[in-house]
């Protein structure tokens, strides 16, 4: 008998994205914690919890919403607080979309590294561990002092290729430089080939000029990226590769941020589907959007959330995605 | 003139930055504040800080289509951006300290638990019992008001509103109100009413009910704040007013309270006719320090309101709810508090000041934020003038309240402050001179 006594998993979810917190409830078999967040009036935000979490093992889900951010950051940060001086015996911040993590180096002078910021934050409100998916850099790693466990959506990426076409018709495509890597991983998973975009870009959230390296033509050409927020990249990018003679071009993307006029954007363009996971909440942009299609990453993060609290190995999932 | 100081300011308040940076003779910093189309905060600071003092001013206060969590978060990011600029040193300067003002916990010291029938929300008038707006699922609904709309607005919004959500199919998680608080457009803040005093009523999170025998747990942030500014690299910061003194010892690094004390006590004896005739009168028992002090030095009567909170069995609630001890009959009253949010406490104030006989009400305060439906508050309750500083924007509240309410000018202070706190001069003269 072990001296602890057993604890329990107690699940709390901000406002931002309630759906997948629900649904990874729902696989655990458990509830959501009853709490409740709100803003008073003088837009201070507000949380109570409602049950004991003395000793137990929190896991707070709180996605960042696009458009409220910071809002969604300041809720997650005073949330495990509270439970930090509640007595919870371990406090799990579950970030689907870790918030700034474009922000991470200090590429102009006096530019904030505003993800170490947002790291350091995180454990000086009380974080003993955080789970997260795709981080844009894998460096955002060395920010914490805690253990981050940063989970892909890479498994689901590949089944969802697997079933819905034939492989040997695709190419993977990376859309710049920096993705090369998690394109070229799929590809090799999926024994295809690959190409690449390199773009020059002048000033955030506006494109350059772009070359196509590789060859995709007669090809459904399938473009990986981590984050697809005003979406110019992709539907450049798509372009490029239908000039260049692809038969059809789809996108997959982690986090659907589409931000500003993303969705007319997308509709205007020559993708034909953009393909993002739920780790983002995405409101009505999927009625809005015909081209856009949702996988659910629930499974995974919740298994994650499983596994942490029994202490298993997390890697499985690095490269098996849960049913 | 002063050298190596970096006057750099935040969105929430430029007039004052601009008048700090006016008054110290250095123009403000060059910066880019802006937001990303995603919602993250950009910031670039333009001008060189390496080796410089500087004195980031950003106030607790969200408003005119701005967020108070924004503010924050872009004054963290500014701090950690001069940080790693190499700035010699880095202070924040906010003038009103958000999350000052500890939520009341919903149980008294005593573990008494304080029920209040629900069926007094939801009050349209402006009574003497009315508290700010709690909405529930069962009850009229009051959306918070933005400073600029009136009262016949808010009635028609109220009435039309679809009180479509039931009990049963609201759970905890789910957004208050069933909207959600993303503004999807990224402009105007749908913020419920809710107030930090809603903790005392039982019904104000609606259908959220803690587990039977929990008393639920209400996150206090205001040490969370402190810790996270000093963890975005702050080495100094200089407030003014705080509601609780206490939380000055959040910190680990210096803080300067400063006081508006000495600007309110100006006005007294400037633009009160006949002041030492008057009464100081402290709105509660927790001001009643800050007001007997200015009753003291100044040689002036004071009188006190107590608040019950505690429920005893009302019929007659007004007088069971609040009582004055102290004389103000024919006189002119003087009410001093630090913070008007709501307005619910000074209006109820004035209510009773002048049914115990008072002439005149005036009511100073540091700190006028006037969320929610204060300024109709205001505009409906006995208070004759109100006097706020600047410490927040006022230029709103002012054109809404017309010359009923004065500001003060705190721009002299702070850049006094920052002078002194830059060269390693005291502080504690600047509140001496009584």
């Amino acid at each position: 008998m072990s001296a602890e006594m057993a604890n329990e998993i107690k699940l709390i979810s901000g406002r931002s994205h309630p759906e997948l917190s629900e649904k990874i409830a729902k696989r655990l078999g458990i509830e959501v914690a009853r709490t409740v967040s709100l803003n008073y009036s003088n837009q201070e935000t507000s949380f109570t919890v409602g049950e004991s979490v003395r000793d137990e093992d929190v896991f707070i889900v709180q996605s960042t919403a696009t458009g409220d951010v910071n809002e969604g950051l300041m809720e997650l940060l005073i949330m495990i607080s509270a439970c930090r001086t509640a007595s919870a015996r371990r406090i799990t911040a579950v970030i689907p979309n870790f918030p700034y993590a474009r922000q991470d180096k200090k590429d102009k002078s006096r530019a904030p590294i505003s993800a170490r910021l947002v790291a350091n934050m995180l454990q000086t409100a009380g974080a003993n561990h955080i789970v997260t998916v795709d981080l844009h850099a894998s460096q955002i790693l060395g920010f914490f002092s805690v253990p981050v466990d940063n989970l892909y959506a890479e498994p689901s990426f590949l089944r969802y290729i697997r079933e819905n076409f034939n492989t040997e018709d695709c190419v993977i495509v990376s859309p710049d430089a920096g993705g090369a890597k998690r394109a070229t991983s799929i590809a090799d998973h999926l024994n295809t080939a690959f190409a690449l975009i390199h773009k020059e870009r002048p000033r955030p959230n506006v494109v350059g000029r772009m070359v196509l390296v590789g060859n995709v033509e007669d090809k459904i050409a399938i473009l990986v990226d981590d984050m697809a927020d005003t979406c110019g990249t992709l539907v450049k990018a798509a372009a490029v590769l239908k000039e260049n003679g692809a038969k059809s071009v789809l996108a997959l993307v982690t986090h659907g941020i589409l931000s500003g006029n993303a969705i007319e954007t997308l509709n205007s363009s020559v993708l034909s589907a953009l393909v993002v996971t739920n780790t983002v909440p995405l409101g009505d942009k999927v009625q809005r959007c015909p081209k856009l299609r949702v996988i659910d990453l629930s499974p995974t993060i919740a298994e994650a959330i499983r596994r942490t609290h029994n202490g298993e190995s997390v890697s499985y999932l690095f490269t098996h995605a849960p049913v | 003139m002063v050298r190596n100081i970096v006057v750099l300011g935040g969105n929430s308040h430029p007039d004052l930055v601009q008048s700090v940076a006016n008054i110290l003779g250095v123009p403000p910093c060059n910066r880019i504040l802006t937001k990303f189309s995603s919602g993250e905060s950009r910031c670039e600071i333009q001008d060189s800080v390496r080796g410089k003092d500087v004195y980031i001013i950003q106030t607790g206060f969200g408003g005119n289509g701005s967020k108070l969590n924004d503010h924050f978060m872009d004054l963290c990011i500014m701090i950690s951006a001069c940080k790693t600029g190499s700035a010699r040193r880095v202070t924040a300067v906010l003038p009103l300290f958000p999350y000052s003002r500890q939520p009341d916990l919903p149980y008294k010291k005593s573990g008494a638990p304080l029920f209040k029938g629900g069926s007094e929300n939801g009050k349209m008038d402006y009574t003497f019992e009315s508290v700010p707006a709690t909405p529930a699922p069962d009850l009229p609904r009051t959306l918070g008001l933005t400073n600029g709309s009136d009262i016949t607005n808010r009635l028609a919004k109220t009435t039309s509103l679809p009180n479509g959500t039931s009990a049963g199919a609201m759970s905890p998680v789910k957004p208050i109100n069933g909207e959600s608080y993303l503004g999807a457009n990224g402009q105007g803040v749908a913020t419920p009413g809710y107030t930090t005093h809603d903790y005392e009523n039982m019904s104000h999170v609606g259908a959220f009910q803690a587990k039977p025998g929990y008393k639920q747990w209400v996150a206090q942030a205001g040490t969370l704040v402190a810790n996270l500014l000093t963890c975005a690299g702050a080495d100094h910061v200089i407030t003014m007013d705080l509601h609780d003194p206490q939380v000055q010892g959040f910190f680990d690094v210096p803080v300067d309270n400063l006081y508006g004390r000495p600007l309110l006590k100006r006005y007294i004896q400037t633009h009160i006719p006949n002041y030492k005739d008057a009464v100081i009168i402290s709105p509660d028992a927790g001001g009643a320090k800050r007001a007997t002090a200015i009753a003291d030095s100044m040689g002036m009567d004071f009188a006190l309101i107590h608040k019950e909170r505690r429920p005893t069995k009302i019929t007659d609630r007004q007088n069971a709810t609040m009582m004055l001890v102290g004389n103000v009959a024919d006189r002119v009253c003087i009410l001093i508090d630090d913070l008007l949010d709501t307005g619910n406490t000074i209006t109820r104030a004035a209510k009773l000041l002048k049914k115990e006989g008072a002439t005149t009400i005036y009511a100073l305060l540091t700190h006028g934020v006037f969320s929610g439906d204060a300024i109709s508050r205001v505009k409906a309750s006995a208070i004759d003038k109100i006097i706020v500083t600047n410490s927040v924007p006022q230029d709103e509240h002012k054109a809404l309240l017309g010359p009923r309410l004065d500001v003060l000018d705190i721009s002299p202070i702070f850049a006094e402050a920052i002078r002194r706190v830059h060269h390693g001069e005291s502080i504690s003269v600047l509140f001496n001179y009584d």
